[in-house]
């Protein structure tokens, strides 16, 4: 019979998948831009912010952290995890218990962090990072039985090229992401790995390809 | 007032104090990280909160379980008998035990359903029954039956998992019964009655109270949690939509919502929670509903009352264990006594749930009293009288002390192919000293409940 999942419930885990490669991602780049910021490239938070389409103002490194992180804007930290926050309540019931809790964890260092008005500083980013590291051990621990990770898969590596797109010219490594999206794509669609991936490598633009990848996610999670 | 104190209370108490009291904070720990929610609507707004728990269980000897056990068995055979025989001969009004018209001014009973019998005969499949220990005859007293959509048991039974990872010694060194096998009850129930599809949980949606419930039965049943419009009826059989929109037949329903709200094209066309059809197949036989359709009739608390007879009626038996004592104002006697006696009375509103509703004579001003004789006078079909129940307090340990606050009971009883009572159940407590109401809906918490023996 294959699998069964609602619509819904694949939506949600696909974008938990984003919205967790997301955070993560981010924070990767902002502590980048901090490093930058201090004494090399005053700068540097505001080029990173430009790739989200968000004009960030600062003053000095530490404001950065704290403006990149909490400020007002679509990409602050508390907005992400609480997106992922929702999507993991909807799916809760195809994650593990781990899993979850990780997720309900990360939303709540976020909102504590924004409701203590406390100080950005580099210990939450460790945090942050090291509950994201539990939150993919955990999925990863489960891949081998639950084939509804597909579709957290699926999230992560759509965003990890998106976020590669915006960050990289296109090149090699974004192929690789690009074959693997197809691939469990094809697993989704009940095709033959082998048989299409090979046709769908990249081609055109960065933006060709997100099109085309998300054409094809339309046709697989049919609301 | 607290029951006395057994063997066995000596034994937790025993262990509990050489036990890390800072521990406990553990607990809140664990459902604000699980999002072990009883979520509410207050001012017009959604608020998601833990249901407050009390670390200090309820402890019930497994010799006096049993008789519990057998008591819940024995009135959800009879209610699920009544149910059968009133939506097909009714000789139970017809020979007069129930009057006809008591049973049509219920508002849970739906004639529509006359002469239709659900897959195996089975309309109880899943029961809550509230109970509490009376301190005059030191006796267990049914108060209520939910014969619809009882909630509340996830929260047990996720706390439990969790008391033995923060505090192990309990369930080393005592004989606990354990309590996992919960959902398989309910699955077990659901492929028995199963008219051949797979299984799923229909839930109003994220934002009901007790969607964490849904959500965590859904997952350990192995079922698929639903919302109404991922089910479409075809043909008068139920599908699910798969994601790649491949229809999927759907055999049973655990639905966890109410009669009204189940189907627009047949009850309330306003429902954006129901599935359009979903009871033409029904009652074409092609979907088993858990619980069945109509059997708001039989927990009226005004059906209550009759319990007792249908035991005697269906089964031949006197009943195990007892209703509270109750008047019906529809019947002059009773309510000449209910009028005489008002002041030390407890008077229900058959129509409310959830601890509305519910009112206590000794409280209320001579005006008050006065002018609820008027109401009742007025509809004496919408009320019961009982008793004030003195039930036993259980020891809280609240804000850092022990205290004593009022708690009742409420046990879980599944019908598939037999009866099976679960060896746990929701205590709940009432956060007020003196409160009678426990009700989660009600600001209550619940604490774990232990059936031991020695």
């Amino acid at each position: 019979m294959g699998q069964i999942i609602t619509a819904n419930v694949a939506t949600s885990l696909y974008w938990l998948g984003r919205y967790i490669e997301r955070i993560e991602k981010t924070l990767y780049q902002v502590i980048k831009a901090y490093d930058k910021v201090i004494d090399v490239d005053k700068d540097a938070g505001v080029k990173l912010y430009d790739n989200f389409g968000i004009d960030l103002k600062y003053d000095n490194a530490l404001e950065f952290l704290d403006i990149a992180l909490t400020g007002e804007h679509s990409s602050n930290m508390l907005t992400l995890s609480g997106f992922a926050r929702e999507n993991a309540i909807i799916s809760r019931n195809h994650l593990n218990n781990a899993s979850f809790g990780e997720i309900i964890a990360l939303n709540a260092l976020f909102q504590n962090t924004t409701k203590a008005h406390v100080i950005i500083d580099y210990k939450i980013i460790d945090d942050a990072q090291s509950l994201i590291s539990e939150i993919w051990g955990e999925f990863a621990k489960r891949e081998h039985k639950q084939n509804n990770d597909y579709f957290i898969k699926l999230g992560k590596l759509v965003e990890e090229v998106d976020f590669y797109f915006r960050f990289h010219a296109e090149d090699e490594y974004s192929e690789i992401i690009v074959g693997e999206i197809h691939t469990i794509l094809d697993i989704l669609s009940g095709k033959t790995a082998s048989s299409t991936s090979q046709s769908q490598k990249q081609s055109g633009t960065s933006s060709d390809t997100m099109s085309a990848i998300y054409k094809k996610i339309d046709t697989i999670i049919i609301e | 007032m607290l029951e006395k104190e057994t063997e066995l209370h000596k034994k937790f108490w025993e262990i509990y104090s050489k036990q890390d009291i800072k521990k406990i904070k553990e607990f809140q720990t664990y459902m604000d990280k699980f999002a072990v929610n009883f979520n509410l609507y207050k001012d017009g707004n959604f608020i998601e909160r833990s249901l407050p728990f009390d670390v200090i269980p309820r402890i019930i000897s497994k010799q006096e379980f049993n008789k519990i056990e057998k008591g819940l068995q024995q009135r959800v055979h009879a209610l699920n008998l009544f149910l059968e025989d009133l939506y097909s001969d009714a000789k139970i009004v017809k020979e007069g035990i129930i009057p006809q018209e008591f049973v049509e001014q219920a508002s849970g009973y739906l004639k529509e359903f006359k002469g239709f019998s659900p897959s195996k005969k089975i309309r109880t499949h899943i029961n809550g029954i509230d109970l509490v220990k009376d301190t005059v005859n030191d006796e267990w007293v049914i108060l209520e039956d939910n014969l619809r959509v009882p909630s509340g048991s996830s929260y047990p039974l996720s706390i439990r998992d969790t008391y033995r990872t923060i505090y192990p010694d309990f369930f080393e060194q005592l004989k606990i019964e354990p309590i996992k096998e919960y959902p398989s009850f309910i699955a077990n129930a659901m492929d028995y009655v199963n008219c051949g599809g797979i299984n799923v949980v229909l839930t109003p949606g994220r934002f009901n109270s007790a969607y964490y419930e849904h959500s965590y039965l859904a997952e350990k049943m192995n079922a698929q949690l639903v919302r109404s419009h991922e089910l479409v009826v075809k043909d008068k059989k139920l599908y699910f939509k798969n994601y790649n929109g491949k229809l999927i037949r759907v055999g049973s329903v655990y639905r966890r919502l109410d009669d009204d709200f189940i189907d627009p094209t047949f009850f309330n066309p306003q429902s954006l929670i129901g599935v359009p059809g979903i009871v033409e197949a029904y009652l074409a036989g092609n979907v088993a509903l858990m619980n069945a359709i109509g059997n708001g009739v039989a927990d009226d608390k005004g059906i209550y009352y009759f319990v007792p007879k249908m035991i005697q009626y269906y089964l031949g038996e006197e009943p195990i264990l007892k209703n509270a004592p109750t008047y019906l104002p529809y019947f002059t006697k009773d309510k000449e006594y209910i009028f005489n006696n008002i002041e030390k009375l407890v008077i229900k509103d058959v129509a409310e749930a959830g601890g509305y509703g519910v009112l206590f004579g000794h409280t209320m001003t001579k005006i008050q009293l006065d002018d609820l004789k008027k109401i009742i006078e007025a509809e004496p079909r919408r009320f019961i009288a009982q008793e004030l129940i003195e039930f036993y307090d259980e020891q809280c340990y609240l804000n850092q002390e022990l205290v004593a606050r009022k708690a009742d009971f409420r046990a879980y009883v599944v019908m598939g192919e037999d009866i099976k009572v679960w060896q746990c159940g929701l205590t709940r407590y009432a956060l007020e000293e003196g409160n009678y109401l426990v009700n989660s809906s009600q600001g209550g918490g619940f604490k774990d409940t232990w059936i031991m023996e020695l």
